[in-house]
C-alpha cells in the first residue's frame, strides 16, 4: 500500500455501512412512526403530553436522571392462557374436559387446539396474550417498549443503568403526585432504604402562616422544615413530577401486544 | 535549558523506524471470520424480523407478530363496529347516535334499533329505505341507501352489535352469520323497501 | 529532488520532535488539567454511592450532572487531545519530516478546551443535550469538531509529505481515527441536535456513537499507535503486516455495528444486526492477540527505551479482556440479560478509558514527551508510580465495577447487592486520580520549567549588553 486511498475507502465502507444502517434507515424507518390506535379499542396511543409534562421531561434531562434510571422494559417470551367465558349446555362434559388440558402458559398453536376442544365441547372461551419476563415479573411494566412510548420524547432519555427502578410506567404504577414530590425531597421518607440522592434544591422553604398554605408539602416529622417553615415545590418540581406521571406505558399495541384484564 | 537538566536519552538518530514482518495471510482466521459470518447469518434469519419496523423481540417474524395478536370476541367486536359506524353512519346518526334533524333519525332508544329480533334492523343498511317511517312517534320522511350493502358481514355484524348495545341501548349480539343468512335471502340487487314495507317486516 | 522534497526535506528526529513541541504541549497541558479534573468528578460521582447527599445541596454537583461531566472529561478532556497529541508525533515520526504548519493545531488545541470548558460547564449547569457521549450543547461540540478538523488537516498533509511512501499498519489505524470522529460525531450531532429525529430512533443513534466513540474510535488509536512503539520498544519487527491488514479491515467493518443489546426497543433487526457483529468482533480480538503473542514473545531484545514497553503490553491486554467481554455480551443471551442496565457497562467503559487507551496514550507520552521537549522528565519516579497506580487502579476499578455489575443484575437490579463490590471500586478510582496526579504534576512541571527557560533567554536576550549581542551575530 502506497497512497490513503485504500484508507478512506476502509472507512467510507465502515463508517459510511454503518451510518446507512444505524443511523439513517432508524432515522427513515423509526422517525415515520405515528400515532396508533390500541388493539381492540379505537382509543389513540400514545396520548400527546401536554403541559407542564413537557416541561417536565427537560427538568428530567438537566439533572441527568437518565444516569441511573431506564425507559425501556424488555420482555423475553410470551405465553397464551386459555380463559372460559360460558359453561355451554353441558358442563359435566366441559369439567371432565378441563381436567385433562393445561389452560396457561401455552404457545399460540397449543392454545388454539385446546380453544377447539372446548368450543367443541360447548364452551365459550377466549385466549389471552400473557408477556413473560422479569422485569415485567417485578411491576415494571405489561409489554416491551416500542418506538409508539418515545413518540412525543425529545430527547429520548432511555438510559443504559439501573441503579434505581425503571420508570417507563411509573405514572401507572406510582400514580400519587404528592408521593413523588416527598420522594423528591427526602427519598427515604417515600422508600426506607432508597440510594436515591434528594433534590432538595427544587424545593424551598417559607415562613409557614396560621394555616398550612395549600401548596406546601406534607413532610413526616423526622424530615421536617425547622419549626414555622413549611416546605414548598419550585415549578420544576412539580414539572418533574408530572412529566413522571405521564409516563404511562401500559396500553397493547399491535407491535406489543397482549391481552388487557377485563375491565370489573 | 540543558545546562540544568541532563538529558539521559540516546542520540535520536539511533531511534529506527518501526518495520512489519510480511508473512503470509494465516488462512484459518479467514475460515474462522467465513464460518463466523454464516453463522451469524442464520441468527439473524431467525431473530432479525427481516427489517419489519413492527416486529420487536421476543417475536422473531412477521407472521409471528401476527399469530400473537389478542382476538377476544365481544370487547374486539364492538370496538371494531364503532370504527366502522363512525366512518360509515356516524355523518348523518351521529357519533353520539342521536341522529340529526332533516337527516337521519336517532338510533339511541330507537325501538328499530332495540327489538328483540334484529331481521328488520338488519334489512336496513342491506336494501335501504325510500319514504316515511315514524320513529319514537316522529315521522321521518327520508331516504337511505344501502349503506351497508358493500360491508362485509362480520363488519356490518359489528356495526349492529355497536348500535343496539351503546347509547343506553341494550340488545343482543348480530354475528356474521346472521348477516350472511339475511343478506342470502335477498336478490343480487335488492331494490329498495318503502317505509310502510319495511314496518311491515317481521323483527 | 522534487519540490515537495525542497519544502519537506528529510529531517532528522531532533527537528522532528522539536517541530511537533508546541502543537504537544498546547493539547497536554490542557489534558493533563481535564485528567485530574474528570478523575476528581468520578471520584465525586463515586462517593455519591457511599453518602447520597454528599454535596447533595448543591444542584452543579448532582450524580446526575457530575458523572456525565467526569465522563466526558476524561473522554473529550483527555483521551481525544492527547491521542491527537500522539498522532501529530507519530506521523511526523513516520514521514520523517518535520509536522507541516505547526501553528494551526497550536490555536486548535485552544479551541478545543475552549470547546470542552463550554460543555462540561453547560452540564453542570444542566444545559447538556441529554444524549450519553453527546451531552455537550451546540457552542461545545461545534468548537470541539472544528477544532478536531483543525488538528486534522496539517496532520495529513505531513502524511501526505512522507518520504517513504510505503505505508506503516499504524498508518491506517490512525489514518481512520482522523477521518472517524469527525464524520460520527458529526452525523450523531445533526440527527440528534441539529435536525433532531423522532422518536426512538434518537436512541439508536446515540447508542451508535457511544460505541464508534469508546470501541471503534479508541481502539483504533490504541491499536495504531501500540503497532508503532512495540517494535521500536522491543527491538522486533511486528508480526505482521498481513495480521495488522486484517484486523483493521475486520475491527472497521463489523465493530461499528456493535453495542446494541438484544431486548432494546428498537424492531428486531437492529439488535439482531448489532448481536451478529458482536460475534464478529472476536476476530479482530484473535488477531491482536496472536500479534501481541508474536511481537513480544522469543528471546528479549534489550532497547534503550524499554521502560515505556509494560504500558503497552497492559494496553493490549485490557483491549483484549474488553472486546472478549463485548464478544461474549453479544453471543451470550443470558449473560447479555444480566450484564444489561448495570455497572457492567460502566466497567466495559473505565476498562477503555483507563484500562486500554489510557495506558497506551500513557506509555507513548512517557516516550515522546522527553524527546520533543529536549529534557528529562524532572521527577522520574512519578512515571515509574503512574504505571503501578494505574494498573492497579484500573484492575481494582474494572473488576469490583464488573461484579457489582453481575451481582446487580442478578439480584433484579437491587443496589444493595451491588453496594458492597462498588464501593471497593471507589479504591481503584483513588488509585487512578493519585497516578494521573503524578502524570499531571509531572507534565505541568516540565511545561514550566520549558516556559521559565524560554521567558529567562528572552529576558536575556533583552537585557544583555548590545555589544556582547554584536560579538555573538
Amino acid at each position: 500500500m502506497k497512497t490513503g486511498l485504500p484508507v478512506i475507502f476502509a472507512v467510507v465502507l465502515g463508517l459510511g455501512g454503518s451510518t446507512v444502517g444505524f443511523v439513517l434507515a432508524p432515522a427513515v424507518q423509526l422517525g415515520s412512526v405515528k400515532q396508533t390506535t390500541v388493539l381492540n379499542s379505537t382509543d389513540l396511543y400514545p396520548p400527546q403530553r401536554i403541559g407542564d409534562a413537557t416541561l417536565g421531561l427537560q427538568v428530567y434531562r438537566a439533572n441527568g436522571c437518565a444516569a441511573c434510571h431506564t425507559q425501556q422494559v424488555r420482555q423475553e417470551g410470551v405465553a397464551c392462557d386459555v380463559g372460559l367465558t360460558g359453561p355451554g349446555k353441558n358442563p359435566q362434559a366441559l369439567s371432565n374436559l378441563l381436567s385433562t388440558l393445561t389452560l396457561t402458559h401455552l404457545t399460540k398453536e397449543a392454545a388454539d387446539t385446546v380453544a377447539d376442544q372446548l368450543t367443541a365441547a360447548g364452551g365459550k372461551v377466549e385466549t389471552h396474550i400473557v408477556p413473560a419476563g422479569a422485569d415485567l415479573d417485578r411491576g415494571w411494566g405489561v409489554r416491551h417498549s416500542v418506538a409508539e412510548d418515545y413518540l412525543y420524547d425529545y430527547p429520548v432519555q432511555l438510559g443504559n443503568l439501573r441503579a434505581g427502578p425503571d420508570l417507563a410506567n411509573i405514572g401507572v404504577r406510582s400514580p400519587d403526585a404528592n408521593w413523588h414530590l416527598l420522594h423528591l425531597y427526602a427519598p427515604t421518607s417515600a422508600v426506607s432504604n432508597s440510594k436515591m440522592p434528594s433534590f432538595k434544591y427544587l424545593f424551598h422553604l417559607q415562613k409557614a402562616g396560621s394555616t398550612p398554605s395549600p401548596e406546601a408539602l406534607n413532610v413526616p416529622s423526622s424530615f421536617a422544615a425547622p419549626a414555622g417553615y413549611e416546605v414548598v415545590p419550585s415549578p420544576e418540581a412539580r414539572q418533574l413530577v408530572a412529566y413522571l406521571l405521564s409516563l404511562r406505558a401500559n396500553q397493547p399495541v399491535y407491535d406489543a401486544p397482549f391481552t388487557p384484564p377485563a375491565k370489573p | 535549558m540543558s545546562d540544568e537538566i541532563k538529558s539521559s536519552l540516546p542520540t535520536p538518530p539511533a531511534d529506527p523506524q518501526p518495520g512489519a514482518v510480511q508473512s503470509n495471510l494465516p488462512i484459518w482466521i479467514v475460515v474462522l471470520t467465513l464460518i463466523l459470518v454464516f453463522i451469524g447469518g442464520l441468527y439473524f434469519d431467525q431473530h432479525g424480523g427481516w427489517f419489519k419496523a413492527q416486529v420487536y423481540g421476543p417475536y422473531a417474524s412477521a407472521d409471528q407478530l401476527e399469530l400473537y395478536q389478542p382476538k377476544s370476541g365481544a370487547a374486539a367486536a364492538l370496538a371494531h363496529g364503532k370504527v366502522v359506524y363512525e366512518q360509515v353512519c356516524g355523518l348523518c346518526h351521529g357519533v353520539d347516535g342521536l341522529g340529526k334533524p332533516g337527516q337521519a333519525p336517532p338510533l339511541a332508544g330507537s325501538e328499530w334499533v332495540t327489538s328483540a329480533g334484529f331481521n328488520r334492523l338488519a334489512h336496513i343498511p342491506l336494501v335501504g329505505v325510500n319514504g316515511g317511517i315514524k320513529v319514537q312517534g316522529k315521522d321521518w320522511n327520508m331516504a337511505m341507501a344501502a349503506m351497508g350493502a358493500a360491508l362485509p358481514d362480520a363488519d356490518l355484524a359489528s356495526v349492529l352489535t355497536y348500535i343496539r348495545s351503546s347509547w343506553g341501548n341494550k340488545a343482543s349480539e348480530v354475528t356474521g352469520d346472521d348477516i350472511h343468512r339475511i343478506r342470502g335471502t335477498l336478490g343480487t340487487h335488492p331494490a329498495p323497501m318503502s317505509g310502510d314495507q319495511m314496518s311491515a317486516m317481521p323483527e | 529532488m522534487t519540490a515537495n522534497e525542497t519544502i519537506h526535506p528529510t529531517a532528522t528526529a531532533t527537528e522532528i520532535d522539536a517541530s511537533c513541541k508546541l502543537p504537544l504541549l498546547a493539547l497536554l497541558v490542557g489534558a493533563s488539567v481535564w485528567l485530574v479534573i474528570g478523575s476528581v468528578m468520578a471520584m465525586i460521582a463515586a462517593i455519591k454511592f457511599h453518602a447520597p447527599d454528599f454535596l447533595g445541596a448543591c444542584p452543579l454537583l448532582t450524580y446526575g450532572r457530575v458523572a456525565a461531566a467526569a465522563n466526558d472529561a476524561l473522554v473529550y478532556g483527555f483521551c481525544l487531545p492527547a491521542s491527537l497529541a500522539v498522532i501529530i508525533w507519530v506521523f511526523a515520526r513516520l514521514s520523517q519530516t518535520v509536522y507541516a504548519l505547526p501553528l494551526v493545531p497550536v490555536v486548535a488545541a485552544h479551541i478545543w478546551h475552549l470547546g470542552v470548558f463550554v460543555g462540561i460547564v453547560s452540564i453542570l449547569l444542566g444545559n447538556s443535550t441529554g444524549f450519553a457521549w453527546l451531552e455537550f450543547p451546540r457552542g461545545g461540540s461545534i468548537l470541539i469538531l472544528v477544532a478536531f478538523v483543525l488538528i486534522a488537516i496539517p496532520t495529513a498533509a505531513t502524511f501526505g509529505f512522507r518520504r517513504d511512501r510505503t505505508l506503516y499498519p499504524s498508518h491506517w489505524f490512525l489514518l481512520a481515527a482522523l477521518l472517524w470522529f469527525p464524520w460520527s460525531y458529526a452525523s450523531a450531532n445533526i440527527f440528534l441536535v441539529a435536525m433532531p429525529v423522532r422518536g426512538v430512533a434518537q436512541g439508536v443513534i446515540d447508542i451508535w456513537f457511544g460505541n464508534n466513540l469508546l470501541f471503534v474510535w479508541f481502539s483504533l488509536v490504541g491499536l495504531g499507535v501500540a503497532f508503532y512503539f512495540l517494535p521500536k520498544l522491543t527491538g522486533r519487527p511486528l508480526y505482521s503486516y498481513f495480521y495488522a491488514q486484517y484486523v483493521f479491515w475486520t475491527l472497521v467493518l463489523f465493530g461499528t455495528w456493535c453495542g446494541i443489546p438484544a431486548g432494546s426497543p428498537f424492531p428486531a433487526w437492529i439488535p439482531a444486526l448489532s448481536n451478529l457483529a458482536g460475534w464478529l468482533l472476536i476476530v479482530p480480538v484473535l488477531g491482536v492477540l496472536v500479534m501481541t503473542v508474536k511481537t513480544l514473545g522469543g528471546a528479549p531484545v534489550t532497547t534503550s527505551s524499554a521502560e515505556t514497553l509494560p504500558y503497552f503490553k497492559v494496553g493490549l491486554v485490557a483491549f483484549i479482556v474488553s472486546g472478549i467481554a463485548l464478544h461474549l455480551v453479544a453471543h451470550n443471551e443470558q449473560l447479555a440479560r444480566i450484564t444489561e442496565f448495570t455497572w457492567f457497562g460502566q466497567a466495559q467503559v473505565q476498562l477503555q478509558i483507563f484500562g486500554f487507551l489510557g495506558m497506551i496514550l500513557f506509555g507513548a507520552l512517557y516516550y515522546i514527551l522527553p524527546r520533543a521537549l529536549g529534557f528529562d522528565f524532572l521527577f522520574p519516579k512519578f512515571t515509574r508510580a503512574h504505571f503501578w497506580f494505574n494498573l492497579l487502579g484500573s484492575v481494582g476499578l474494572v473488576i469490583p465495577l464488573a461484579i457489582a455489575g453481575y451481582a446487580q443484575g442478578s439480584h433484579a437490579y437491587n443496589l444493595d447487592a451491588a453496594l458492597p463490590a462498588l464501593r471497593f471500586s471507589s479504591m481503584g478510582l483513588l488509585l487512578i486520580l493519585v497516578g494521573n496526579l503524578f502524570f499531571a504534576v509531572n507534565l505541568l512541571a516540565m511545561f514550566l520549567s520549558w516556559k521559565i527557560t524560554l521567558v529567562k533567554s528572552i529576558f536575556s536576550a533583552v537585557t544583555s549588553p548590545l555589544t556582547a549581542v554584536e560579538v555573538k551575530s
